[in-house]
């Protein structure tokens, strides 16, 4: 991706996933044709506004832009297309569906440490029993109490020999 | 006394009486050189033997010599009576004893096979009670060591699937009693524990 070294921009923690990328996306270009169309109108003739998500909200207060400036409506518009085109997305699956919270804070980690534009697409596993699984383009973690209990299985198995010595 | 004897006496008997008869006829005969006195002699001797052996003498002879005869034969048929009495008796006896002796033997034989028989069967007994107890001992010591490693086996299974039972529970019981929200920090603190190899990856794939 293209950073701009000027001005970079920020893709709010509210945008977690690819579907939140498009859809964000095809609100900036919705309202970017009803501008240009609002531009070119007969006087007097009925519009409809558009409608625009918090997203498109936190998006212009986090890189503090204009939508109505047509040359930051265009930034934004090039940007959220890169970013639904090439910012990488890793898929993690949890036992149960995480809450927005939940996943705005970890979006905010990942934003942090991993990558500023990485999205986070969300699955369903119960079988894990606690924590998460990760999958990348050509990786796969298991940060699951299920793996977990299986690194220490040789453990639970020498305390049940342990017990079971003890008790003969 | 034997039928021999018997012959030897009257045939000494046959010979006396031949002497003395020759002995008449010599004494007869023996003054031939007096015929005439020899001739008186000779008759008279000839009337004397006449006279001396008349019929009766003769007959006296006859009846002497019979019951001699008889008292020989009587006598020898007494010793041959008691000689086989003695014979016979020792015939039993010998029998008896032969007879005695076999079946002692026999017995003795019998016996002793018996014995032998009765050994080759103690013996036999003796050698399949220990081939028995041998082969007692052989699968005491192999049912131990099969019990023993049936043992190891069911606890090495009981011990396997305690484990995986206790961590079916555990996930089951906590699983969905842990809110996600709670599991965050364990959630970021393994994300931390990996973050490098994550980037790499990310890199990698852009």
């Amino acid at each position: 991706m293209a950073h701009d070294e000027k001005k970079a921009l920020v893709l709010p923690v509210s945008v977690v996933n690819r579907s939140d990328v498009g859809r964000l996306l095809r609100e900036l270009k919705v309202l970017d044709e009803f501008l240009q169309q609002a531009a070119i109108r007969q006087p007097g003739s009925s519009m409809k506004m558009p409608r625009t998500s918090r997203f498109m909200d936190e998006l212009l207060q986090a890189n503090k832009l204009n939508a109505l400036v047509e040359a930051d409506r265009k930034a934004l518009v090039q940007f959220i297309d890169d970013v639904y085109k090439k910012a990488p997305t890793l898929h993690m699956s949890f036992n149960a569906d995480p809450s927005p919270l939940f996943s705005q804070q970890l979006v905010t980690w990942l934003r942090k440490e991993i990558h500023p534009y990485a999205l986070m697409q969300s699955g369903l596993q119960p079988s894990i029993g606690a924590g998460c699984t990760l999958r990348t383009a050509s990786k796969y973690f298991d940060f699951s109490l299920r793996e977990n209990f299986k690194a220490k299985r040789e453990l639970l198995v020498h305390q049940i020999q342990e017990a079971t010595r003890n008790a003969q | 006394m034997n039928i021999g004897e018997l012959l030897l006496i009257l045939g000494s008997l046959a010979a006396a009486t031949a002497s003395f008869i020759w002995m008449a006829l010599r004494v007869g005969s023996g003054g031939g050189k007096a015929k005439t006195k020899t001739g008186d002699l000779t008759s008279q001797a000839e009337e004397d033997v006449e006279h001396i052996f008349n019929n009766e003498f003769r007959e006296e002879l006859r009846n002497r010599g019979r019951l001699h005869f008889e008292k020989i034969i009587g006598e020898n048929a007494m010793f041959l009576q008691q000689d086989l009495r003695l014979t016979t008796s020792q015939l039993n006896e010998y029998m008896k004893a032969e007879i005695t002796n076999k079946l002692r033997e026999e017995f003795a034989k019998y016996e002793e096979s018996i014995a032998d028989a009765k050994q080759l069967a103690i013996e036999s007994i003796n050698k399949t009670q220990q081939a028995l107890e041998q082969q007692r001992q052989v699968m005491s010591q192999q049912l131990a060591e099969e019990l023993t490693k049936e043992k190891e086996r069911v606890l090495q299974r009981f011990e396997a699937n305690m484990a995986d039972i206790v961590n079916h529970y555990v996930l089951a019981a906590i699983g969905d009693q842990i809110d996600l929200n709670d599991q965050l920090e364990y959630i970021l603190a393994d994300l931390e524990a990996n973050k490098q190899a994550i980037i790499q990856d990310i890199k990698d794939g852009a």
